[in-house]
């Protein structure tokens, strides 16, 4: 006790400079302080959806667009459809479908869901589509994308995001730092957790849209059923749990709660129509 | 069955397929005459009983065990692997030109690599083809028309509880 009494009069009795006690940099404990608190805040829903837009131009970076306006155009009515029955209705909610051969999904925050033409051409029905767009609109509902960013290497960029010490306009370099993290969680993959409360949530929304709401289930079943070591699925295994696990989770908590609403439409021939451009 | 036809149409070489579908019961599970709850139960399969695939419709998958058929839940089955080839392939694949999965769990022949990790660390913005996408979006409006067509109707539905986290 005495020791430290002597410390406090000694402290108060030096010049200020005096408080860099060695390794010890007073300045910089502050402003780690202030970036903690910072990274607790929330980006704004403009902000959430510039950031998303920024996501969405990467992923079309890596894979272009699928050239079928007829396509695109009924995959945007579906997602639109189920989007209406959320609480996030009035968002600039987009959707597209990637030309490429991989199985898979992503969401971007802010409203944007692509699907791969892999995927789809697995589908075989609208209620299957649905049930897909489901669990991707579910990410955007939770913002799962940006509590990733949160916690990853990169939360000090996307609380500066916040504070609007970022700005969009001027070409910041942190803002293309920042959407390039956003674009590695899809190589990375968002918490398990996240992927089954979006599974969870999309059969309900395909069920608020009146489809049958075991399209989701029925995707997962035909993807578990394909070879394992087919490239195709190779990210989707690295970043989603397990079919097996996601279907059991599935099963447990859709009967008997969802089975009333099993003969909703499943739409198998408007899909078909769609996919074959209306031949 | 019925779902077969058009497709051996359509393809001409899936009618084997049609008939190889397998899966085996995850649990004990009854069989049912009808895909209902309420429908009359013929048997009870026990688990890891391997049925035969016949059609699925909703929440109900109709299979063939032994020489009896009926409806089972879906979810109370796993696809077993490489017998699945009707339903991994819709028809979808030759028209959007994806590559063929090689057969009977054998090693895989997929011709063209997909979207991957290093594409995606990599990645180059492309404004324009965002720009692109926008065009097809649709409006309020246009989904609800959408929905109508198909004679879809919204329903209140509460979020399921969580299940473990």
């Amino acid at each position: 006790m005495r020791a430290s009494i002597l410390m406090l009069v000694l402290s108060l009795s030096v010049p200020a400079q005096a408080f860099d006690f060695g390794n010890f940099d007073l300045e910089k404990a502050v402003k780690t302080v202030q970036k903690i608190k910072k990274a607790n805040e929330d980006v704004s829903e403009p902000q959430e959806i510039e950031l998303g837009s920024g996501i969405a131009s990467n992923l079309l970076g890596a894979a272009p667009l699928l050239d079928n306006p007829e396509v695109q155009r009924y995959v945007n009515r579906v997602g639109r459809w189920i989007a209406l029955q959320t609480e996030r209705p009035d968002i600039p909610w987009q959707f597209g479908v990637l030309d490429d051969p991989d199985i898979n999904a992503f969401a971007a925050p802010g409203g944007y869901v692509f699907i791969t033409k892999g995927l789809l051409a697995r589908m075989n029905s609208e209620a299957e589509l649905a049930g897909v767009l489901a669990h991707e609109i579910s990410h955007v509902l939770r913002k799962h994308h940006l509590l990733a960013l949160k916690k990853g290497a990169r939360s000090e960029l996307l609380s500066e995001f916040a504070n609007e010490a970022i700005q969009s306009k001027g070409g910041d370099p942190r803002l293309s730092k920042l959407v390039s993290a956003g674009t590695e969680i899809y190589a990375r993959g968002l918490d398990k957790q996240d992927e089954f409360e979006s599974d969870r949530m999309g059969v309900v929304l395909a069920a608020r849209a009146g489809y049958d709401p075991y399209g989701l289930p029925a995707v997962l079943q035909t993807l578990q059923s394909i070879n394992p070591s087919d490239s195709n699925l190779a990210l989707m295994f690295k970043t989603h749990p397990s079919f097996d696990k996601r279907l059991e989770l599935l099963a447990d908590e859709m009967t008997p709660a969802l089975d009333e609403y099993e003969k909703q439409p499943v739409l198998e021939q408007r899909f078909t129509a769609a996919m074959s451009g209306g031949k | 069955m019925r779902r077969c036809i058009p497709f051996i149409a359509a393809l001409l070489f899936v009618g084997s397929a049609c008939a190889a579908e397998e899966a085996i019961t995850l649990r004990s599970t009854e069989l049912k005459a009808k895909p209902y709850s309420d429908a009359q139960t013929l048997l009870t399969l026990p688990e890891r009983s391997k049925v035969q695939v016949l059609q699925r419709r909703a929440s109900w998958t109709q299979v063939k065990s032994g020489q009896t058929s009926g409806w089972v839940k879906m979810l109370s089955l796993q696809l077993v692997r490489g017998t699945t080839q009707r339903r991994a392939d819709n028809g979808l694949r030759s028209l959007f030109n994806v590559a063929q999965t090689g057969r009977g769990g054998s090693t895989v022949t997929t011709g063209v690599r997909g979207l991957s990790e290093e594409d995606l660390k990599h990645a180059k913005p492309n404004p324009q083809a965002l720009e692109d996408a926008q065009e097809y979006a649709a409006t309020k409006a246009e989904a609800k028309r959408f929905a109508m067509a198909g004679k879809l109707k919204a329903q209140q539905v509460d979020y399921l509880p969580g299940g473990e986290r």
